[in-house]
């Protein structure tokens, strides 16, 4: 009988050093902040969609973007730096497709985050203008914009404490105040809200658009993939519990919303853009709108910094791709953190909040909602186009992968996101809140266009122009690599593939 | 100031990242771990006690049969370490690996035996806790790797030593790039480049899984 091979001293160590599913859980739910989904999101959804199938609507994103998570992590599975969904359509639909993907990502990112300056700025104005001072939303906006500028900059092991301590308080207060909504029912326990026909119509899109956005941060345990313990399953498990958990958390306080208010009177009490703090004002005392607001606050600063985080890394990457501008994969030599990319997105969002306070622009409206719902376009389209490249990566080769996860799921998942997709398009309008054929919902699905055109054009430059630079798109942090192993034309194990 | 040479590589990387001066900043100390994880194994690779062998995609750490064990602690610490592996790792493990093994303190108390660093204990008077420092037995020699660089680069008058090219793809891949640059002449940037352009494979090997490594840091954060 022989021995049986000695263990690795040195993969036992590393093994010790890596992260698990509730980890990876940590991370992926800390970037979705579901306060500002449920109080800032929730309630706009019920004013602009006019209609009770929110519950409904979270449903299908939900189902939607489980069926996309089964393909997503199983490409994971195969490919180095599985980190951003540009990387996975470079490898699964081509590097061109894969640097117009990472043009729209970058941009959409952005915007989301520099959209969310409008919420913080409005909800700050009216908190403090409860205490007796009295100032424009821009300065609100703009001294969250320093904190979150300064701390983007900083290790992002300090921005994940912060945000984890800021998570649990916003879940606590939220299932408190869903579980007081339910116990103040207005007229008994209605499951009207979840009947296919409260949601339809030409709010369907906007619902559902909006609903995906709520869900953003699902696909970041796939950046910690070479961090994670088992890589194989703890990535799975982390992504589709991420979305099973905001799933319950969005559902039962949507529902809880109309249980509270009824099924008649929703849509018009959403008016109030505090509805959810003015229930439990109602039901537990005034003290909790208060306690509501700040948490509200705290939550979309967290949330702008999440957004932050993710825009500056995904710049960084680019940068050190040379897809983009190759300074932005500078790192702070003291921290690590991609600082030139953090700067950077800093400046794109100041340059926005000064244009917007001298125009003199809505926060609310012109800011947190039209250019937040614009992102969720190009970030619905960078779904279904990732969707797409899940599909074609198994179709050339399934990798030992199962029928279902390799073909069955990623076919369902481009069929229902292209659903959403084209929904979320025709309805824009209604997203928006202007009249069908208005100039603004049809110039943000162009502008996308034309920036994935654009991407695609750059891309082509670089094949011709820069091979070597062509060879690492969609290797993000191993770029080097790859370019380096490319250059040389000798077999540097860049990949690991 | 004295070009006084100090023995080795990854003494030479200690005092450029782990050793902090005025004239530039802290690293990241994942960052640190990485660096001198990289600057041990191009020593042990240069020296012929290791090497970088590419299969099947993947760049993999092997011992060199030909060399023997080497004289020194660190160095043997390692060697021994790779030859116990039942299977070889690749370099990027290796990197992972002794970035959390305390490669930092692992030097420098090696330098305190070689006379380059004097430890020092401070008790915290708030926390009660003993606080390890170590320090330069002679700032002039711990400024000395830097400014070696930097007179290559200066001067660019002769063929670097490979070595110290090694050097300088380290000190840039730690995110040192500005001061190493910082007033240089015109060029300095293209004649670093023709050097680190023509390293050996293995130590090309070991720059680019470092420079990938330190990326993936500020990805991931300093998990």
């Amino acid at each position: 009988m022989s021995a049986p091979s000695p263990a690795s001293a040195v993969q036992s160590a590393l093994a010790r050093d890596k992260l698990g599913t509730f980890s990876l859980l940590h991370f992926s739910l800390t970037a979705a902040t579901p306060l500002t989904v449920i109080a800032g999101g929730v309630v706009v959804m019920f004013a602009v969609a006019g209609q009770i199938g929110i519950p409904l609507g979270y449903v299908i994103i939900a189902v939607s973007l489980w069926l996309f998570s089964v393909g997503y992590t199983a490409m994971a599975r195969h490919i180095a730096n599985a980190g951003a969904m540009y990387a996975f359509v470079a490898r699964g639909l081509g590097r061109v497709p894969g640097v117009a993907a990472a043009w729209v990502a970058a941009t959409a990112y952005c915007a989301l985050q520099i959209s969310l300056y409008g919420l913080l700025g409005i909800t700050a104005q009216g908190l403090f203008e409860r205490t007796g001072l009295s100032l424009p939303w821009w300065v609100f906006a703009l001294a969250a914009w320093v904190l979150v500028g300064l701390l983007g900059t900083r290790a992002v092991d300090i921005n994940a404490k912060v945000l984890a301590v800021l998570l649990t308080v916003e879940v606590a207060v939220i299932l408190l105040f869903s579980v007081s909504n339910f116990a103040h029912p207005a007229d008994g326990l209605s499951f009207a809200s979840l009947s296919p026909s409260a949601l339809g119509g030409e709010a369907a899109g906007a619902v559902l658009a909006l609903a995906v956005i709520g869900f953003i941060g699902f696909e970041s345990p796939t950046v910690y993939g070479e961090e994670a313990r088992d890589r194989k399953r703890t990535v799975a498990r982390a992504t589709l519990a991420t979305i099973g958990i905001l799933a319950v958390i969005y559902i039962a306080a949507s529902w809880s919303i109309i249980t509270a208010v009824g099924d008649d009177d929703v849509v018009a009490a959403s008016a109030d853009p505090d509805l959810m703090f003015t229930l439990a004002g109602d039901q537990l005392g005034g003290a909790w709108v208060t306690i509501g607001q700040v948490l509200l606050l705290t939550s979309v600063t967290a949330a702008a910094l999440s957004f932050h985080n993710t825009t500056a890394r995904y710049l960084f990457a680019l940068g050190r791709e040379q897809v983009v501008f190759s300074w932005l994969g500078r790192t702070s030599v003291r921290t690590c953190a991609p600082v030139a990319a953090s700067v950077t997105q800093t400046a794109v969002g100041g340059a926005v909040l000064v244009l917007w306070a001298v125009l003199g622009l809505d926060p609310l409206v012109h800011l947190f909602f039209y250019l937040g719902t614009a992102s969720g376009i190009g970030l619905i389209a960078l779904i279904l186009t990732c969707a797409i490249a899940v599909l074609t990566y198994f179709a050339r080769d399934r990798r030992d992968e199962s029928v279902w996860a390799a073909v069955i799921a990623p076919v369902l998942a481009v069929l229902v996101m292209g659903g959403v997709m084209y929904l979320s398009v025709i309805h824009f309008h209604t997203l928006l809140g202007v009249e069908e054929g208005s100039l603004l919902p049809t110039l943000v699905p162009i502008l996308f266009g034309a920036l994935a055109l654009l991407g695609a054009g750059w891309g082509l430059f670089l094949k011709k122009a820069r091979p070597e630079v062509y060879a690492g798109i969609g290797h993000g942090a191993k770029a080097p690599l790859v370019q380096a192993a490319e250059r040389a034309a000798v077999p540097v194990g860049a990949a690991g593939e | 100031m004295p070009d006084a040479p100090t023995p080795r590589l990854v003494y030479d990387a200690y005092l450029i990242t782990a050793y902090h001066d005025f004239y530039k900043p802290a690293v990241a100390p994942r960052v640190i771990g990485l660096g001198l994880g990289a600057a041990l194994l191009a020593e042990l690779v240069f020296s012929g006690h290791l090497a970088v062998r590419s299969h099947e995609g993947r760049d993999l750490v092997v011992p060199e049969p030909r060399g023997g064990p080497p004289r020194d602690s660190l160095g043997l610490w390692l060697t021994e370490l790779v030859q116990g592996e039942p299977d070889a790792l690749a370099v990027s493990q290796w990197l992972e690996y002794l970035a959390i093994a305390d490669t930092q303190t692992k030097t420098a108390e090696h330098m305190v035996v070689a006379g380059l660093m004097v430890r020092g204990e401070h008790r915290s008077r708030w926390l009660g806790k003993v606080q390890v420092t170590y320090d330069a037995a002679d700032a002039l020699i711990a400024q000395a790797p830097l400014a070696r660089l930097r007179r290559h680069l200066s001067t660019m008058d002769r063929r670097m030593p490979l070595l110290d090219a090694f050097l300088l793809a380290l000190t840039e891949a730690v995110g040192l790039s500005k001061p190493l640059y910082s007033q240089m002449p015109p060029g300095a940037r293209e004649y670093a480049e023709g050097h680190l352009r023509v390293l050996p494979a293995p130590l090309q090997a070991i720059r680019g899984h470092l420079t990938a490594a330190v990326a993936d840091t500020a990805i991931t954060g300093n998990l």
